[in-house]
């Protein structure tokens, strides 16, 4: 199956800053996409090229067969997009923009009376459906944001950091909501600079820097390639000989040892679940007694600092 | 182009305008005491050799007023969504850019139009009562139709100054030497043989304004002088479609960076 979205070498100038460098990626069809990266790394303005509203200073983008420069009036067809910041006026009641944007993708007066009460329910915005957003908190505001996709459940569902400034249970709901958006059909596009939420819920993660696509992999794949990503550290009854820790180094996959204390040890290693039997296997053959284990994986900031050198958060700073 | 989508941006529009009812009323009993107050002082301050009625006179000018404020109002909306970048929201949604565009033309326009009738109700009482003569049912809707091409004009342009300007600031100062230009230069307050007589060198400006002919179009049906001319209609036509193609171009071009 071709993919949906198709960026070639999609670029965004602003001025001499160049905000989205040469970006080569691809979106398959029903899939929930994660683009990662700290503020400033180009995921927003990808978003507005994909969806026709900022135009590509070079290369382009296909979503479906349209291509966003030449068909941008198709292309928008097909996508809905939540935005980062929510796009209200403040005169406007929840009821309103969500009956107004039902009204725009095509929704029926019964379709739109059923389902504007429905998707309220969902993000839990019923009872202040006629309230103004004026008096709307951060997270209120964002939650009509992403209630304008699950109205619309567009083909292509586009959304810019959905979570943010929302509770811990909201972000639950919501990732739901978009995990039952992807299972009805719909590809999910999510740009996010939280760790968790891309993990948690991207069937593939690619990872943005600087404008440019550092890599694009499933995230358990990339955490995998990070050279001894997993860390297993062990406390052993008696202290280990220093013949027995070279043994130890040679275990396939096993990258580094680093000895904290004669008895404690941390494991650097690849594919612990895999490694991990063989290195028990290891300290029982040559009679040490294992006390205590414990293995962490890395996580996608992990990837992220072995492809730039910083953490996100770093790279937030900078 | 389909209609249904325009219609969508006009009815959107359109509520926006009533949500500020309060504010919209307040503005109209503002233009009426305008209207009352020029009653009582002005028609006795202003010469009756050079106006015979200043109050009949401007009542007819007054609903041209009312009109430009309100149809002029969509682009100080279009300005700030420009800026708070709720303009990507519009330009993301499953509708073409020039049915987008030609929306929030027409629905400026209409804004005028509503916002208006009420004082053109007024000034029919007034002249009626000036001159016990009611206009031709052809000759009022001719009044309606060319107000509703100002409106479309004076939406248009706004629409233009708004995705133009890079700020509010810039947008309100652009505002500002339109409304000075385009009032002072006019038939709107007085009449064009008062302008020959002290600002000749802007009796071109006048006569081409489409202010000065939506005033006189009015006043020549309403009250029987000036005399009409088919010119006022073609000026008052021109204004409109040109204002509202260079709106409809603008905002598909600068709204999308």
């Amino acid at each position: 199956m071709p993919p949906i979205i198709r960026m070639v070498n999609l670029t965004k100038k602003f001025g001499e800053f160049t905000a989205v460098d040469h970006l080569n990626l691809e979106v398959e069809e029903g899939e929930i996409l994660g683009l990662l990266g700290p503020n400033g790394a180009g995921k927003t303005t990808t978003l507005l090229m994909l969806t026709t509203v900022i135009k590509p200073t070079e290369g382009t983008a296909f979503v479906g067969p349209y291509d966003v420069g030449q068909e941008p009036d198709k292309a928008r067809t097909l996508i809905g997009m939540a935005f980062q910041e929510p796009k209200l006026l403040w005169v406007d009641s929840p009821w309103d923009i969500l009956n107004w944007h039902a009204k725009v993708c095509g929704l029926s007066a019964e379709e739109r009376k059923k389902k504007v009460r429905w998707v309220l329910e969902q993000v839990e915005l019923w009872n202040d459906r006629l309230k103004s957003v004026h008096a709307f908190s951060g997270g209120m505001r964002k939650r009509v944001e992403i209630a304008k996709i699950l109205i619309q459940r567009p083909k292509i569902a586009i959304v810019d950091e959905p979570t943010a400034q929302i509770d811990i249970v909201g972000k639950h709901r919501i990732w739901n909501m978009l995990r039952e958006l992807r299972d009805e059909g719909s590809t999910i596009l999510l740009a996010t600079n939280e760790l968790y939420e891309a993990d948690v819920l991207s069937d593939r993660v690619a990872i943005m820097h600087k404008g440019k696509l550092l890599v694009c992999d499933e995230p358990k794949k990339l955490k995998d390639s990070i050279p001894g990503g997993d860390v297993v550290e062990i406390a052993l009854e008696k202290d280990i000989t220093t013949a027995a820790l070279a043994k130890l180094k040679e275990i396939p996959r096993v990258v580094n040892v680093l000895t904290i204390k004669q008895n404690q040890l941390k494991i650097y290693l690849n594919q612990a679940e895999e490694v991990l039997p063989k290195i028990t296997e290891f300290f029982m053959k040559e009679r040490l007694q294992v006390k205590s284990i414990r293995m962490s994986e890395p996580s996608l900031d992990d990837v992220f600092a072995h492809y730039t050198g910083l953490t996100i958060e770093e790279a937030q700073r900078e | 182009m389909a209609i249904k989508p325009v219609l969508h941006i006009v009815q959107r529009d359109f509520k926006y305008f009533f949500r500020y009812k309060w504010w919209v009323a307040g503005m109209i009993s503002m233009n009426l005491a305008d209207l009352f107050i020029m009653a009582i002082v002005y028609t006795r301050m202003v010469n009756p050799d050079i106006i015979t009625d200043y109050f009949v006179f401007f009542a007819p000018g007054l609903t041209i007023t009312a009109l430009f404020a309100a149809a002029f109002m969509i682009g100080r909306e279009i300005n700030m969504e420009v800026r708070r970048e709720i303009s990507h929201y519009m330009l993301s949604l499953p509708i073409k850019r020039w049915e987008l565009a030609i929306g929030r033309v027409l629905a400026g326009g209409l804004r005028g139009i509503i916002y208006m009738a009420p004082l053109l109700v007024t000034t029919l009482i007034i002249t009626y009562i000036y001159t016990s003569v009611f206009p031709h049912p052809l000759q009022f809707l001719t009044i309606v139709l060319a107000l509703f091409l100002i409106s479309i004009g004076t939406s248009g342009l706004s629409i233009a100054l708004a995705v133009s300007t890079t700020s509010f600031e810039k947008y309100i100062t652009a505002r500002g030497v339109v409304y000075y230009v385009l009032f002072f230069c006019s038939t709107v307050f007085y009449p064009m043989n008062l302008i020959q007589t002290a600002l000749p060198q802007l009796v071109l400006l006048a006569q081409y304004n489409p202010l000065s002919c939506g005033a006189d179009l009015s006043r020549a049906f309403l009250l029987g002088n000036p005399p009409f001319s088919p010119f006022m209609l073609v000026d008052i036509a021109l204004f409109a479609l040109i204002f509202a193609s260079l709106a409809t171009f603008a905002y598909m071009k600068v709204t999308q960076k």
